[in-house]
């Protein structure tokens, strides 16, 4: 028997192996005593507590607020408020006869409670979804709101959700971001309730007190549904603490003197100072975001498959890795490995500077007098964009720079910020450009290269690419998904209108006293499952 | 000095901060980016309910037309409400005054305290060692960066000693007296170095001129010792210079310290500044700045007022 190693078959062992590790080390009683206080500094100041509502990923707001239905460390949805996440074949997904709307039936948890003792049923979850759609609450997560009809609630822990549609992506949006107290904000204003500071919900920790600017401290909710598998109560620690401290120097200072113990976004350039600092260890999480070399298919030469092949063989990721402190690792495809609809037999042409010039040569790019390759009249030079005041991103550019100059090829920086940053990336106003996508739990990618997609600035279009992102976006079934996940990575590393580099990698700094950490790399952040870490 | 004259002041004060509105809100919008970039990475935002939120904020208007309607409200006293928090600007803003007024009042009577006889000391031994290594001491003091200065501090006192909380305006569920003494102590030394050393230097400059004078030596020769003519006869004229810089540096308390709040996470108007400078929140940003100009048009008054006080040939009728 011959046994093939590939990568993903060491990260599962990997996996296992860590698995393994956590069951064993549960097992003494004694190690999982109930107590202890988490410190967690976040360098953004909490804007309102609910989750629908706030400009940033809800860290505070996960461990305080539950959904239905929530994406576990492999990014793979876990029931939580419901029993279990409605699919095709459990029969919680039925889609209509004529194929183009669906049900989903959730079936919901018995005995949760709120965080006030009043019970949790079915009658909230239709509530938080009349609250969400309503235009006079103004918030950023409404996705998935309006593709839904209607709600029925047969009893009380039945939810009937009609779609308008079919949406795969339900799970990343409405009901996942968390569910609202229908007996607390029934007939409130949710634009300014008391519910945006001390939200009550039902999660494992309640909010104490938020004190703007400065933290917020929540503190264990002794009625929690959630017991361990050994029988104990949870969440096991007393209280988790979220301080917002703007300056990540003042942050590490205060790693260093114990009054943070925890930090869920360590800059590259700070890790290896954290390393150094006694009793607290950086825990590498994955993260859903990639950074990305992009194409502007208005200029004749990019849209010669023979120069992007050429300009993939020139840039050698292991330099763009080392230039960001050794942490982001190498990916050949969009889809990042996390999800298991990532195909790791996705082609990638290996970094080959040779390999890159014959080509360039046998495509009749001929080298000027400086060096720079042309040919009918169009010098290889480039305009070149990332985002300025991103340092990560200056710097690969830098590098990438150097290396398509190997090729005889120039690459000019012309980076821009804010608005005109994103103008010139949704309209084309670049010929190269370096960036960093991120999608949700449950990803669609057609915004990105999809014909008129609302991110292709590429001005590029592939009908075969097109079909493969179709079918996989409006299909159910999780095996003909991974199918057509696989048809279009193919595609896109053939065809190259984008050169997937680097996976971007979450340095989390936390006291070794905590255990039973697993780092989350969705939006839905480290804090979707807090109820079993304890403090040795 | 007149009610009439500071009534006077006060509504020629009208004009110049409708001018100074119309063009700080014409700054806030030709900056790039808007408060709605904020979302743009976050793969949760759609763009209807961007446009939702851009309608709800008057942002879809033009900008012309924005300002109007900030004005309208402004006149009748509604300052708006935060884009980035969704909270009326007003309460924000109070919110934050309270920190900022503390750690800003303080270190501006540190500076007092200390900057006066620094100042005088200087003056009166010109020359002399003391003299040259005040000198220096203050020009390191205007040097130093805060972040920097604030950095060792922290690893001094709260890293090696474990004294003092690095950062922070009180304890999680704390917040007595002592415990935020405890917290003001180092962002208001830090703040004050600069102010010490730049008024000291100002007080010297002007107790230099007026020991020269005339009078001092009539003084003198009158018999008065050292002492008294420096306290009696020269501090009052030399104070004249340094209450101008005095005085709007006491303006510019309440606009916050941005630099020293953010080093210390001090939840005051300057972080509350960044922030909304951050997330571009037009209305957050127009109120705080608003808030600033008001407050250095009536140190200026206060600082003229000031004047006729400590010279009695200055009178304003």
């Amino acid at each position: 028997m011959t046994i093939k190693l590939t990568r993903r078959a060491a990260l599962q062992g990997m996996l296992a192996g860590t698995a393994v590790l956590t069951t064993m080390r549960a097992f003494p009683a004694w190690a999982q005593a109930p107590g202890g206080t988490l410190i967690v500094g976040l360098t953004y100041e909490i804007d309102t507590m609910n989750p629908y509502s706030t400009g940033f990923l809800g860290d505070a707001q996960a461990a305080v607020i539950e959904g239905l239905i929530a994406p576990d460390k492999d990014a793979v949805y876990v029931p939580v408020l419901a029993t279990e996440v409605p699919s095709l074949e459990n029969g919680g997904i039925v889609v209509s006869d004529d194929g183009k709307t669906m049900q989903i039936t959730y079936k919901l948890r018995e005995g949760v409670k709120w965080h006030d003792g009043e019970p949790f049923t079915s009658a909230d979850v239709k509530y938080t979804w009349e609250a969400v759609k309503d235009p006079a609450f103004i918030a950023e997560s409404k996705d998935g709101s309006s593709e839904v009809e209607s709600i029925d609630i047969p009893d009380d822990y039945t939810v009937i959700v009609n779609y308008n549609t079919i949406t795969p992506t339900f799970a990343a949006t409405l009901f996942t971001f968390g569910i609202m107290p229908k007996h607390l904000l029934e007939g409130t204003d949710l634009n300014t309730s008391s519910y945006n500071e001390t939200p009550v919900g039902t999660g494992p920790f309640k909010v104490k007190e938020f004190v703007r600017g400065q933290y917020v401290e929540t503190v264990r909710n002794d009625d929690y549904w959630r017991t361990a598998e050994n029988g104990d109560k949870l969440p096991y620690l007393d209280s988790i603490i979220f301080k917002m401290i703007p300056d990540t120097n003042t942050l590490i200072t205060q790693l260093k003197s114990g009054e943070v113990t925890m930090v869920v976004s360590t800059p590259y350039s700070q890790a290896s100072q954290v390393q150094g600092i006694e009793g607290i260890e950086i825990v590498q999480g994955p993260q859903l975001s990639w950074q990305h070399l992009d194409f502007n298919f208005k200029r004749p030469s990019l849209a010669d498959l023979n120069v992007r092949k050429a300009i993939a063989m020139a840039i050698d990721r292991e330099v763009i890795i080392r230039a960001q402190g050794g942490f982001p690792k190498a990916i050949k495809s969009p889809v990042v490995p996390v999800f298991d609809f990532y195909d790791d037999s996705t082609p990638v042409l290996a970094y080959d500077v040779a390999a890159a010039n014959a080509l360039l040569d046998e495509s009749g790019y001929v080298a000027g007098s400086d060096g720079i390759r042309e040919k009918d009249g169009e010098r290889l030079s480039y305009a070149f964009m990332v985002q300025s005041g991103r340092a990560d991103d200056e710097l690969a550019q830098q590098v990438i720079i150097a290396q398509l100059k190997a090729i005889g090829i120039e690459a000019t920086a012309n980076n821009q910020t804010g608005v005109a940053y994103r103008e010139a990336r949704y309209k084309g106003g670049y010929d190269l450009i370096y960036g960093r996508w991120i999608t949700s739990a449950n990803p669609v990618y057609h915004d990105f290269w999809g014909t008129g997609g609302a991110n292709n600035g590429q001005s590029y279009s592939n009908p075969e690419l097109d079909a493969a992102m179709a079918e996989f976006e409006n299909t159910l079934d999780p095996a003909e998904r991974k199918v057509a996940a696989s048809k279009f990575q193919a595609i896109l590393a053939e065809d190259l209108p984008t050169i997937s580099l680097v996976n971007n990698v979450a340095l989390i700094a936390k006291t070794t006293k905590l255990k039973n950490f697993v780092p989350n790399p969705t939006n839905m952040t480290n804090f979707v499952d807090t109820s079993a870490w304890y403090m040795e | 000095m007149s009610f009439g004259y500071v009534l006077r002041r006060l509504l020629s004060a009208i004009p110049l901060l409708l001018g100074i509105s119309v063009i700080l809100f014409a700054i806030i919008h030709l900056a790039p980016g808007g408060p709605l970039d904020m979302y743009t990475e976050n793969p949760a935002v759609s763009k209807e309910a961007l446009a939702q939120i851009s309608a709800a904020y008057g942002l879809d208007q033009p900008v012309p037309i924005q300002y109007l309607l900030w004005l309208k409200s402004m006149v009748v006293g509604d300052w708006g409400y935060s884009i980035r928090t969704g909270r009326p600007v007003l309460t924000e803003i109070v919110l934050r005054l309270g920190p900022t007024l503390e750690l800003g009042g303080l270190a501006l009577i540190i500076s007092l305290i200390i900057a006066i006889p620094l100042g005088i000391i200087s003056a009166s031994r010109r020359g002399s060692k003391l003299d040259s290594s005040l000198t220096l001491a203050s020009f390191a003091g205007i040097s130093i960066p805060v972040f920097w200065l604030a950095l060792l501090l922290q690893l001094l006192f709260s890293v090696q000693l474990g004294w003092l909380p690095s950062a922070g305006y009180k304890s999680i569920g704390g917040g007595d007296f002592l415990d935020r003494l405890r917290h003001i102590v180092m962002p208001a030394a830090v703040l004050s170095l600069a102010t010490v050393a730049s008024w000291s230097r100002f007080i010297r400059s002007g107790m230099i001129d007026v020991l020269n004078q005339d009078y001092i030596r009539t003084a003198y020769a009158k018999g008065r010792s050292e002492r008294g003519v420096v306290i009696l006869h020269a501090l009052r004229n030399a104070m004249i210079p340094a209450v101008t810089v005095i005085a709007v540096d006491f303006a510019t308390v309440i606009s916050g310290a941005v630099i020293t709040e953010t080093v210390f996470a001090w939840p005051g108007i300057g972080r509350l500044f960044m922030e909304s400078m951050d997330g571009r929140d037009y209305p957050m940003l127009m109120g705080l700045m608003m808030m600033g100009s008001l407050g250095i048009i009536i140190a200026n008054i206060i600082a003229d007022l000031a004047y006729a006080s400590l010279d009695p040939r200055i009178r304003y009728g």
